[in-house]
Order: structure tokens, then sequence, then C-alpha cells
């Protein structure tokens, strides 16, 4: 008997002892803390994230749709090939879930949040990067969920959407802010007493207040030519408001709104990772910017492009045919790329701000010399591609009637929208908005289109299929890539 | 700890009572009657007293009794006896074999013991013998067949590629699917743990094992299958898609009384490709009809075309190209693999003790040029009774395994680039490399000789298993046992791409480190009451304690831009990058506290109730809602005992209920949000932290559940019947069940306008129905011959019932192509791929383009695939005369599809022997036109060749084929050598035999062997990515035993 409780406790002590390694005290289960991801974060590190979020959104897989539709390039292999057919149903669900969404705008909110009280120089800039953020959604979605998005922490699942006047102009009935109000908001948050301040990690303008600011009402005056069609007379009140503003504008390239990228694998720009490193053989110079850059004797071609054969070697949009070969083809050049992926991404710029304001003084009569913002914005551009200011100069008297507007309005706004058109090369963005706005620069339809929904160029794109599943506010199938955005008026 | 040690004296107290009666003493032998040997370990009862006692490994027993008793003598797989004592003092027993099926002893939950008689469940058992020679170093591909209510898929025919096992369809959206693997006790894994680096990203990984290969087939014993949550109810909630509970020849140790035996096993197998497309070979590389030397297409001009300008033969200089069909090309890139394996096996015993030990290995060198998998395992187990009358018992095994392998599931792999090789490339003629160790090849992509050469995976894994276990039979009503297991490994991996890789040009090394540690402890008090209550109930239950704890780590460091060429070291690299957790580390940490207990009740052995119930308490779980318990109950009654309806047609008939649901906690660290290091985009362009020098952080994309999380339940009702007929010759076993699955916890899909990908939630509601049919019939059993038939039919019908909360359908995690993307959606079956869907009318025509006469343009995201098989079977016959047995195993999948990434792309370049058939022919698409009034035209319009099938596209439902095979799994010829001449030889047994696996197979809807899935194990399926094709294997195998 003795010995059969011996052995009892002797299995039992056993039995216990190994739970007691680890389960002596009260908390053996209370290990489900992570040790893999930090529960929060300082605002200068959620900082860097938005400029590097805003850049790569605008300059990947969205930039290269934009790109291929407004012929800076030609689809050669895989998605963009695709693309250049119009076929772009599908496409967009990581910008919406990873880029935007769930990227730069759900990061702007978490930074409002975090800092709106304590620091709110931290929660402005934010302001301003939600409000570029939102414009991106809106210019090529339309109505989009804005003002009940980013709130899936607070149990909001399935926001609704907004309409893209509302965004715009703001409906207080529905608790819609106007994105010219939170850009405001955002430069008024600028001027608090704030504890934390950025700096290094602000890798736009290193904390200086006073360039965000600039950056602000630049961006003001792109909503506003944006909805200048539509609403002229308040587009022009908000022109005329940011030209009288004390903070002043982006007005030197110096104070470009763009971020830097490195050079070694995973810091370099989307630009130089696609079409130099990991898709060489995608995509091309399209054929159609080619013949307008040689027309004009411009000399940024060489900036924009390479020519491994010492020729321009182009593609037409939509040709079936056997492409060039691979080692002659041109490819997005050193203004784009940089040597090795280096290269700044361009948002919002100086050459921007000029062609808007020109654009403004003609179509809605605010102050400014257009044919002197016209040249400023060449100028601009020119110069920021690399061209030295003499041959600007060179450039500027040897193509009278290249830098010169001439005739109707209408055809003014052509050349103006054409040299901007040539500006923006690598911000497909910008000139798909300019170019729905206006019809200009002229584009003819690429050979084969067979995608969109009329086999024309789309001038929106269609809701990706991931937010159509999961948010029954999303329609489905939704609008078709040819019925135009609120703004866009013919 | 104090309630806990409080516990175990309750436990102790109520042992303390035992009344001993002194009267006369019975001796004798137990033996079996068929050949005489003494029985060890026959129960002994005393009828109508507690008393008992089993023989030792002699046969002997010693019991005391008084007067004129009754004793019984109880035997697994004998029949029962009893005797009158009367004045005798010494009982010689001779016990009858039942030599029924029904009897045979399946290790069911917790390594309990029970007679497939009493079982109220569907189990299914197979040994060790069916396994082990077979060809396979994968235990799990061995099983393929065999199993009624399993579908096992193997990845490819890669060396080292795991294999998918899933019991009773899939029962959990998003989390393991895989049965719990438990070895000698102990719970193991059997976890896949994936390599994904730099910009391939999850898409371009070797195709990796599942760590149930490192499972010695040689060492196996028995494999018991327990299906369904009744029978793995025990086990808690990782038993919720059942269980494989594996017993070892080293954890069973050896037979007690025995000299010592040596078994020696070595088998030598080939295996060659097989299943791979057939190819055209009457065109060559071109476009159009035009020779072009830089297109990987194969829209050349026919084979002995007069060279002109016009066709490209003849160039420009007057040099003509020479221009002709090399056959073998691609399928001569895949060579003769060859496994090789050898174990020794040593095990004997005496009275107290026994010993086990193993030594094998397992050398393959696989089909793909340098790919290899090798395995070494040594094994100990022995069991001893101790003076104090402990039973003291152990095993151990280390196992080493590696596994060097190669890139597969993208266009950029050498399966990518062969399946779009240009039949007039001569592959194996043309040099691979340049001077300078660079890929020589007609695109920018690898050539494949290249790739297999310079960009490697391999993996090394050390992995210790073990186990403690004592017992102690306290009275001769209760025992107590208690089991200490420990589950560890280290897999070390590296990924290489050499400098000049097509996607990576300035190369790139990860290092990739897995370490994973599972500890888990039983104490397990038995209980066995003979006439509870009443002469006719016998009793057996247990209570149990278990603790587990689970911890894993990996560890990884990517560097890219390598300065040296060949000089794979870490710090060879330029560039580290944290994307996608490329560098970095990540580790949980997770412990589970068990309590269960189980009551068996048996009612003049026709009538079996079986109760279990468990309570956990989860560390994953939100701390002040921890614990959850679940219950099983099920029910036996066997007809034939109950109304002694026994006869020579019906011989046997049991009917079976049960009931069982099985809680399930979540992974860890699911309750907050937290931020992650900033990393954008995928393999086309990315950009990950730190950039510049600056750091970034990005809330996580995933919403942390709260403290609203509850455990995730599967209920599951089974009915079914064991039969016997015929005297016991054929044996059928009937299931039918259905599972239900709730509450699931899950990272759901929310729209990403929410500011996020997913959310941690209990949400959704899937159901299984099945049936499962297994029949065996002894056709002959002659004195010479014997022919035995056995079959298994397996039916699951999967569905998607609710998501919830608006989600409709979302992702299955893991990776994708972006056109195939495999989904859980509402109201279908699990993993349907959803893709690009050509537009059919109303009548179901497609709608032709009237421009172009091509397609219109696909309706992206629709369901174009359902990997799901409308049934499995499996036909075995077996033929023995005298020492020659000869067996053949076919099995088919009924239904299903599979989405095949080679057979699209074979057809777009022109290379699949289809494309060749009246080439020169225009075709018209068979279709229909839109008119402007909303009417339909017939398709009118003229196409080539080239543009038919390359407008086909890689991820449309064009390219989706039924998967319905029917295949020639297993051909076995063997030989043991007579008793006659073995008489004049040093050994005890000696057995040849001659393997054929995976010999013919057709698949009437596909062009390619649908058995393949490029992903592996996990709830990805049907989904063929550009891998290593099948093989079809030879083998001979030698066993001796002396």
């Amino acid at each position: 008997m003795k010995n059969k409780i011996k052995n009892i406790l002797r299995i039992s002590v056993l039995a216990l002892g190994v739970v007691s390694v680890g389960g002596c005290s009260s908390d053996f289960l209370d290990v489900n803390n992570t040790p893999n991801n930090p529960l929060t974060v300082p605002p200068s590190s959620l900082m860097t994230t938005l400029a590097y979020d805003a850049s790569f959104a605008s300059s990947n897989d969205l930039g290269r749709i934009t790109s291929i539709l407004m012929q800076y390039q030609a689809g050669i292999n895989n998605q963009v090939l695709t693309y250049d057919t119009y076929n772009i149903r599908g496409a967009s669900n990581d910008q919406w879930k990873f880029e935007l969404y769930a990227g730069l705008l759900i990061n702007a909110q978490k930074m409002i949040d975090n800092t709106q009280s304590t620091s709110p120089v931290y929660a402005g800039i934010a302001k301003i990067y939600k409000a570029y953020g939102f414009s991106i959604l809106t210019d090529l979605w339309g109505d989009i969920p804005y003002s009940q998005a980013l709130r899936g922490d607070n149990n909001v699942f399935q926001p609704r959407l907004d309409s893209q006047k509302d965004i715009y102009l703001g409906n207080t009935g529905s608790q819609i802010q106007s994105l010219f109000d939170l850009v405001k908001e955002g430069m008024a948050d600028l001027d608090k007493t704030s504890v934390l301040k950025p700096g290094a990690d602000d890798v736009v303008y290193a904390g200086d207040v006073k360039k965000w600011k600039r950056l602000g009402n630049t961006l003001l005056l792109k909503f506003a030519i944006q909805i200048s069609r539509v609403q002229p007379d308040r587009a022009k009140d908000e022109i005329t408001k940011v030209l009288a503003s004390a903070d002043g504008y982006v007005n030197d390239n110096a104070l470009d709104f763009q971020v830097v990228y490195g050079s070694v694998a995973g810091a370099q720009n989307p630009l130089y990772a696609f079409n130099i490193v990991n898709r060489p053989d995608d995509q091309m110079l399209s054929q159609r910017f080619r013949d307008t850059l040689q027309l004009y004797k411009d000399p940024r071609i060489s900036k924009f492009f390479t020519s491994p054969t010492g020729q321009f070697v182009s593609f037409n949009n939509g040709a079936t045919g056997a492409a060039p070969a691979s080692a002659t083809r041109s490819r997005y050049g050193v203004y784009l790329t940089g040597v090795s992926g280096e290269a700044p991404i361009k948002l919002v710029t100086n050459f921007q701000r000029a062609f808007i304001l020109a654009e403004a003084s003609l179509s809605l009569g605010t102050a400014g010399d257009t044919q002197k913002l016209f040249e400023e914005g060449i100028r601009a551009s020119m110069l920021k591609s690399g061209i030295s200011a003499t041959d600007v100069d060179a450039y500027f008297k040897a193509n009278p009637d290249v830098v010169t507007l001439k005739g109707t309005n209408s055809q003014k706004i052509n050349q103006i929208l054409t040299q901007k058109w040539i500006a923006n090369v690598g911000n497909g963005l910008e000139a798909f908005n300019d170019w729905r706005r206006w019809g200009f620069p002229r584009l003819d339809k690429a050979l084969n289109a067979n995608g969109g929904d009329d086999a024309n160029i789309p001038v929106r794109l269609p809701y990706p299929s991931l937010e159509q599943q999961s948010n029954p506010n999303v329609p489905t199938p939704g609008p078709k890539t040819f019925e135009r955005v609120w703004w866009d008026v013919d | 700890m104090n309630k806990k040690l409080l516990m175990s004296f309750v436990f102790v107290l109520a042992l303390v009572f035992q009344v001993l009666a002194q009267d006369r003493a019975i001796t004798g032998k137990v033996t079996s009657s068929e050949d005489g040997s003494p029985l060890p370990g026959v129960n002994i009862g005393v009828k109508g007293t507690s008393r008992g006692t089993t023989t030792d490994a002699n046969g002997n027993y010693k019991i005391n009794a008084s007067g004129n008793a009754v004793l019984t003598f109880s035997f697994v797989g004998f029949n029962s006896y009893s005797v009158n004592t009367g004045s005798r003092t010494v009982i010689d027993v001779k016990l009858v074999n039942n030599n029924q099926e029904l009897e045979e002893v399946v290790v069911t939950a917790l390594g309990i013991e029970k007679s497939k008689r009493e079982l109220n469940y569907a189990t299914q058992n197979v040994k060790g013998s069916d396994l082990a020679q077979k060809s396979e170093p994968n235990v799990l591909n061995a099983l393929q067949g065999r199993v009624a209510g399993v579908q096992i898929t193997g990845a490819s025919g890669e060396a080292g590629a795991s294999t998918n096992i899933n019991i009773r369809g899939i029962t959990s959206f998003t989390g393991n699917n895989q049965p719990l693997f438990v070895v000698d006790g102990i719970p193991v894994s059997n976890d896949l743990d994936r390599t994904n680096g730099g910009p391939n990203g999850t898409l371009g990984g070797p195709q990796s094992s599942n760590r149930a290969l490192d499972i010695a087939p040689e060492n196996i014993e028995s494999i018991n299958i327990l299906k369904g949550p009744a029978a793995a109810a025990l086990y808690g909630s990782r038993a919720s898609s059942g269980a494989v509970i594996i017993t070892t020849k080293s954890g069973k140790g050896g037979s007690l009384n025995k000299k010592m035996e040596v078994t020696v096993s070595s088998s030598y197998t080939v295996q060659n490709m097989y299943g791979y497309p057939e190819l055209q070979n009457d065109y060559g590389q071109g476009s159009a009809g035009i020779y072009l030397g830089t297109t990987t297409n194969s829209w050349g001009p026919k084979f002995g075309t007069t060279p002109t300008l016009a066709n490209g033969l003849l160039k420009a200089d007057g040099t003509t190209v020479p221009y002709k069909a090399y056959p073998n090309n691609n399928n001569d890139f895949y060579k003769q693999g060859s496994i090789a394996s050898n174990s020794v096996n040593l095990a004997g015993g005496n009275a107290t003790q026994s010993y086990s030990m193993t030594l094998g290995n397992t050398t393959q060198k696989g089909i793909i040029p340098g790919s290899e998998f090798n395995r070494t395992n040594v094994a100990f187990g022995g069991t001893t009774l101790l003076a104090n009358k402990i039973k003291f018992g152990g095993s151990f095994n280390y196992t080493l395994t590696g596994q060097n392998n190669f890139l597969t599931g993208n266009g950029a792999s050498a399966p990518g680039v062969l399946s779009s090789l240009p039949r007039s490339y001569d592959l194996q003629g043309l040099p691979y490399k340049d001077a300078n160790g660079r890929s020589i090849y007609i695109t920018s992509n690898d050539n494949p000789y290249w790739s297999v050469e310079n960009n490697k995976t391999t993996s090394t894994v050390d992995r210790i298993t073990g186990n403690i276990n004592l017992g102690y039979d306290i009275t001769p009503w209760m025992s107590v046992t208690y089991r200490l297991g420990l589950d560890n490994y280290t897999d070390r991996r590296k990924q290489v791409f050499a400098i000049g890789a097509a996607r990576l040009p300035t190369g790139a090394i990860l290092e990739d480190v897995f370490y994973r540690n599972e500890i888990n402890s039983d104490l397990i008090f038995r209980f066995k009451k003979d006439k509870l209550f009443s002469d006719d109930i016998n009793f057996t239950g247990l209570i149990g304690y278990n603790v587990n704890q689970r911890k894993f780590q990996n560890v990884s460091a990517y560097g890219g831009g390598l300065t040296l060429p060949n000089y794979y070291n870490i710090n060879n690299a330029t560039t580290y990058t944290s994307a996608n957790g490329a560098t970095g580390e990540s580790n949980t940490l997770r412990r589970l506290i068990g309590y269960y207990a189980q009551a068996s009740f048996d009612y003049k052995n026709y009538l079996f109730l079986e109760l279990t119930g468990r309570a956990d308490q989860s560390s994953t779980l939100p701390k002040d809602n921890n614990t959850f318990f679940y219950p099983s109950a099920s029910l036996g009654f066997s007809l034939t005992d109950a109304f002694k309806m026994e006869s020579d047609i019906l011989s046997f008939a049991k009917l079976r209920v049960s009931y069982a649901k099985v809680g399930k906690d979540a992974d860890p660290y699911k309750l907050a949000s937290v931020y992650t290091v900033t990393s954008q985009g995928n393999n086309v362009s990315s950009i990950s932290f730190p950039i510049n020098g600056q750091a970034g952080f990005s809330i996580g994309t995933r919403i942390g559940s709260g403290n609203n999380l509850t455990p995730e339940f599967t209920t599951s009702y089974e009915a079914g019947g064991n039969f016997g007929f015929f005297r016991n010759r054929m044996n059928l076993d009937l299931a039918v069940y259905q599972t239900i699955s709730t509450d699931q916890i899950l990272d759901v899909a929310v729209a990403g306008s929410t500011g996020y990908s997913t959310r941690t939630t209990n949400i959704g509601k899937m159901t299984n129905k099945g049936l499962e049919v297994m029949l065996s019939y002894k056709v002959i059993t002659g004195k010479n011959f014997d022919w035995t038939v056995t079959g298994n039919l397996t039916m699951n019908r999967n569905k998607v019932d609710e998501i919830g909360n608006g989600v409709t359908s979302f992702s299955v995690p893991g990776s994708a192509f972006t056109g195939s993307v495999p989904s859980i959606v509402e109201g279908r079956p699990y993993g349907v791929i959803l893709g690009n869907k050509r537009v059919r009318n109303a009548d179901g025509k497609f709608v032709i383009n009237p421009v172009t006469g091509f397609w219109v343009a696909a309706t992206p995201n629709q369901e174009i695939s359902n990997p799901n098989p409308d049934a499995i079977i499996g036909i075995s016959n077996s033929f023995k005369y005298k020492g020659v047995g000869f067996s053949f195993l076919i099995d088919s999948q009924q239904g299903g599809s599979i989405v095949s990434f080679t057979a699209a792309t074979l057809k777009g370049v022109g290379a699949l022997k289809e494309t060749a058939v009246d080439r020169d022919k225009p075709r018209i698409i068979d279709g229909v036109i839109l008119n402007s009034d909303g009417t339909y035209r017939p398709n009118n319009i003229q196409i080539d060749a080239q543009n038919y099938w390359s407008q086909q596209g890689t991820q449309t439902d064009l390219n989706v084929y039924g998967a319905t095979t029917y295949r020639l799994r297993e051909v076995v010829l063997s030989y043991q050598l007579p008793k006659s001449v073995l008489a004049k030889l040093p050994f005890g047994d000696v057995n040849i035999s001659l393997t054929g696996r995976n010999l013919f197979f057709i698949a009437p809807d596909s062009p390619i062997d649908p058995e393949l899935n490029t992903q592996g194990a996990g709830n990805i399926r049907g989904l063929e990515l550009q891998s290593a094709p099948n093989t079809r294997n030879y083998g001979v195998n030698v066993r001796l035993t002396f």
C-alpha cells in the first residue's frame, strides 16, 4: 500500500513538476503579447511613410496605367500590354488596398489621430497628404468612400460613397468636408504650438512649415483648376485667394513637392524598379510622345528617355507586330529614373503651377500674363529636366512657334496642356486629369483597342473588384469606362 | 499551482482503499489455440469480484480465488473464455483466435487501444507493411488511394516536395486544415514552412517539404486515421481536421520474450518524369509562320520548308538557319531520378524489458538536375517494468533531412521557361552559360540548366522527437500513466540567386531559419470496472490533464547586390531589405491547458456508449474568456449480438451514431492591431524601409479582434455501420457525416476603403457532408491461394454557407496570381478559383468581338474552376500464391478541375501537340456576334491558328481542365522465401519485392497530369503554376530478418 502511494506520488509529482517549470505563476497563459511588432510608433516614422506611400502610389501601377493611356509609353508585355488596349477592369486592387486607402491615407489618418492634440504640426502635414491622396482617388474613380472611409478600427466596414462634387465642395448636411477645407485646416494646424516637430523625417521639406504652406496653397490651385470647367466661380475664387495669400505658393523648382529615392534595391523609385530592373521588356517609349518631342525639336527627350542605339526607338500604342529588339528600345531616362533609381518622384511642381495659372488666366480670367506663365512653365520643366539655362534660352530663340501662344483660347489651352503633358512625363495622373478636363493634347486611341466599355480611351478607372466584393456600397459592375466624372464636362 | 497540487492529492487519496482477500492461488498458462504460442497480457478476472491480473511474458498467470470461482480470460483478438475453477489450482487455457477484422486492435485518441467492434466512429488502419518499401519517401504519398474519406495530393514530382492531406474536407476558412499528426502518443508538426525570397515573391518559392516527411516509412509499425471530431475529440482543438496516429517500431518497442531480431530493408527506385503534356514536332521557332530567332514561340514555318527570305530560314546574307525539331528538348531536361533507401532495425526483449532501434537512410536524386532529398534517422525505444511495478518507457528519434531544390511556380523558373521552349531549340546541344558563367538563352529569362545550377534553395532540418512515459497499475481497476513528449526542429535554409539571374540581375541571398518546439504533457488516470451497476454493464473511463506549449521562430536575412560571384555568404550582399519580412524575425509562443474525461459503457457486448468532454484554456484567447468546453457522445449497437441473428450470410452487423463538438482557439497575437515596417509593392516594383537611412512604420493592414474573440467550433454528426458477410469474408464499413463549422476565427477581408485589408473576427459557417465506403472481400481463401479485394469510396460535399457582415467572397490566404485567385465564396465549395471568364450569351455561346473575331474582353473575378472532386475511389487487388504475392491498386478522382499554367503556356506558344493540328487553316471561333438590335448572329470571322491559341490567355476559363483521372497507382510483386529454404539459411525471413508506382494514368479532359498542386500542402488547391511534373517509379526492395 505504501509503495502504491509512493508510486502514485512519483508519477503525479513528475507530471505536475513539468507544468510548474513554466506554470508556477498565474501568468502561465499570459503570453499573448506579440514580440514581433510595435503597438505604438512615434509620428516621425509615420511621416517618412507618408512621403513614400504618396509617391509610390502615384508612380506605381496607377502611374503606369495613366502613362499608357496618355501615350507616354507603349505596352509590349504582360499587364501594361493589356492596359494599352484598355483592358483595365480587374486592376487597381492593390492600389486601394495597400497604396492609397490602406497605405497613404490610413497612415495620414493615424498621424492626425495621434498628434492633433499634442503635436498639431504633424497633424497639419498629414491633412495635406490626406487631401492629396483623396484627390488622386476621386479624380480617377469619381464617387468614392471619403467621409466614412478609414474608420475600420471604429467598426465602419462598409463606408458609403460620397459624390465627387461633395468631396471637392463639401456638404455640411452629409458631414462631408471639402478637400479645400481639409487643406486649409491642415495649413492652420501648421501655425499651432507643437511638442514634436518634423525634421529629417520629413524627406520633402525637412520640417520647414513655410514650405508646407506654399504646398498647401499650390494644392488649392490644383484642386481649383480641376473643378474649373464645372464650377468656374468657385475655382476663380479659390485661385484669386491663393494669389493674394501671404503664405505664397510653389514658385521655384526648389520648392517642388517631390520625394527623393535611393539607389539600392528596395529604395529605388518605381519608375526605375519597373522599367529598368524588374520588367525592362514590358513597355517602351510611345511613338506619339517621341513624334511630338521630335516635332518640337524638344531637347528634353534625351533626359526623358534613353537611346541605346543613338536613335529614339519607339512603338505604336496597341500595335500587334513584333516590338523592336529589347536592347534597342528607348526606356525612361535619367530625369525619371536617376542613374540607379534615386531620381525624385515629382508630385506637385512649380511647372504645373505655372501651367495651371496660365490655363486659369485664359479660362477663368484670373490674374497673370498667360504667355509669361506659359513660358515660365516650359522653362521650369526644361531646367528641372537638366537642360542648362543657356540651352533653354537657345531653344526659346530657335522655336518661337512652340513657345508662343496663338489663336483662339481653345487653341492656346491646347498649346498649354500639350506642353504640360510633355513636362508631366512620368506623372500620368496629372496628364490624365488635364486631358479629361479639356481633351488636350488630342490623342488617337490605340490600335487594336478592344477593352474598356466602348474600346475608346477610358475617362475613368473601373472600381477595384476586391472593393466591390467587400463593400456593397460600391456598385457592381459600376460606371462604364466612358462615363465621365463630375468635373469632366465634355 | 496550489490548485493543481491539491487536485493531484485528491486523485491520490481516492486510491487509498483496497481490500485484499487471501484465498488459494490458482496458476496456469494461456496459449493460442492456433500455434500454441504463449499469450502475454491476457486479462484474467474473477467473476463477481474486482480481482484481476494479466499473464506475464510467457503467458503464465497467478491469481487468488476463493471456493468455486469463475475465471474469465479476455484478450483482444481472441474470443473470451470463462471457466469454473472447481477445486483446481492449475488451469491452463487455450484461447481461440476470433479471426475477425472487427477485433483488430486500433490505436485511438491518446493511445487508447480498442477493438474495432467497440468503436462508434469511423477510423481506418493501415499497416506499416503497406507503406514501407513503396518507393515513396513521403509516407503520405504511400497512403494515397488506401483510405476512405481522405484526399491526398502531392505538389509535384520534385524531390522532397510537400503533400497535402485533408480528411473529410476543409473545415476551417483560413486555419490549418491538415490533420493532427501524433507519433507514439505525442503531437508532432506537419507544418510546411515556406521560403519566398526576393522580388519573385511568394510565387517564386521552392517546393519545400511538409514535416511529416521526416517520418521514415520503414520505421512505421502502423497508422490509424481518426477521421472525424468524434474519433479525435480527446485531442482537442487541433484534431478538428482529424488525426493521423502513427505508431513507430521504436515507439512500440520490441516484442516481449523474443530474442534479438534484426531486420534489414533495402530498396532502390528509379523515377522518370511522367504526365507532361504531349508536344508537337511539326513547327519550330518563329511567329506568324516566319522564323524568328528571338522568340520563344513555336509559330514558325513547318519543318522541311524550303528556306526563303520570306520565311526567315534564308537570311539576307545568303546563309540558312538549321531548322529541325528536337522532339525531346523539353522532356530530356528531366533526367532519371533515383531513391536509395536502407534501414536496419534491431528489436528484442525479455519478460520485463523490450527495446527497438532503427537506423535508416534515404537518398533521393530528383528528376531536376541537381535536386536532392535525403533523410537519415536514428531511433531508439524501449520499455521496462521496474521492480516497484512502475512501467517505464521512452523513445528517441533523431532525423536529419536535407533538400536541395529550385525555383518553381512562375514564368522565370526552369519549369516556366521550359513550357515556352521553342520546338526547334537544341536545349541539350547548345551551351547554357558563357565564359563568365552567365546564362545563355534566347530571351532574358534564365536558361533552365543555368537556373537549376545557380538559383538553388537548400534546406537542412535537424529534428528530435522523443517521449518518456510512466505507467502504474494502482489497482486492478485503476491505473495512471504519464507521458511527456518533445518535438523540436531547426530548418536552416539558404536561397540563392546568382549574379545574372534574370529577375535578380545583381544576385541575392536569403538566409531563412525556422525553429519549432513543442512540449506536450499528459497525465491520465484510467478506470476499468466490469459489472458496473449490473452484471451486464462494463465500464472504462479516464480523466486527463494536458499541458501543451508551442514555440516558433523564423529568422531571415535577405541581401541583394552581390559583390563576388559564387560566394554565398550574406556578407557578400551590398543591400539588405526588410520588404515583406524578407529580413526580420517572427516569434510565436502559445500555451494550452486541457482537462478531459471519457466514459465508455459496454452493455452485454452489443451496446456501446461513449461520452467525452474536454475543457481547454488557451493563451491565444482574451484573458477573461479563454476557457471553452466541448463534448462528444457516440452509441454503437451490434444487431447480430443483440438479436442473436448471426448467420452464415450475415456474420456481423453493427450500427453506430455519434455527435461531437470540437473547439479551436486562435493563432497567437490576434487580439491587438499593430504597426509594421512600411513596405509597398510586389515583384514588379517595391519599396521597403529603411530608405536612405530613414525608418518608416505603418499601421498594420489587419484590425485586431479586441477582446470579443471566441473559440471556433466544429460540430459533427456521423452515422454508420460495420457489416460482416459470409463468415466475415466480406466486410463493409459505411459512414455518412455532416460537419458544421461555425464562428470561424479568421482575418476576414474588409474593404480597402476602411483603411485596412483584413480584420480578425468570428464569422462564417461552412458545412461538409460526406459518404465513406470501405469494402474488403476475401474472394478466395485457399490453402495456397488467396485473393482479396479491398475498395474505398470517398465523397465529400463542401459548402461555404455564410461569410457574413456583407462579405460574400474573399481570397484564400496565401499567394496566387491576381487573375487566378483561390477563393472562399458564399454558396460555393471552399477554394473555387476566381479568374477571367469569357463572356457567353444566354445560350451559352461565346460572344465574339465583331471587329477582331476574338472573344470579347473576359469578365474578371468569375468562378472558373472548382478543385473539389466529386468522388475519390481506390480499389486494390491482392493475390497470394504460396510465397508469391501480387497486388495492384487503381485509384480514381472523379470530377474537380485544375488550372494549368503549363498547359496554357504550351498552348499560347504553339508547343502543345493540339496546336499543330490544321495550323495552316483559318478558324472561326464557335460563337456569336451581338447585333445592334440585341440579337446574335453566328460568328463568321476567320482568325489564324496562332492568334486563336495565343488569345486564349493564361488566366482564363479556357485553361481549366477536368481533373477526372484513372490511375494505376501501384503494382507490387513480392516473393517470400519458403520456410524449407529458410531453414538452411541464417535468416528468419527473406522478402523480395518489385514495386511500380504511378505506372499509368488516363485523364480524359486534361492535357497534363491533374494531380499537381504547385503550392503544396495547404488550403490552396487546384493550381498548377509551372512546377516539376510527376514521376513514374520502379523499385526493387529486399527485406531480411535474422
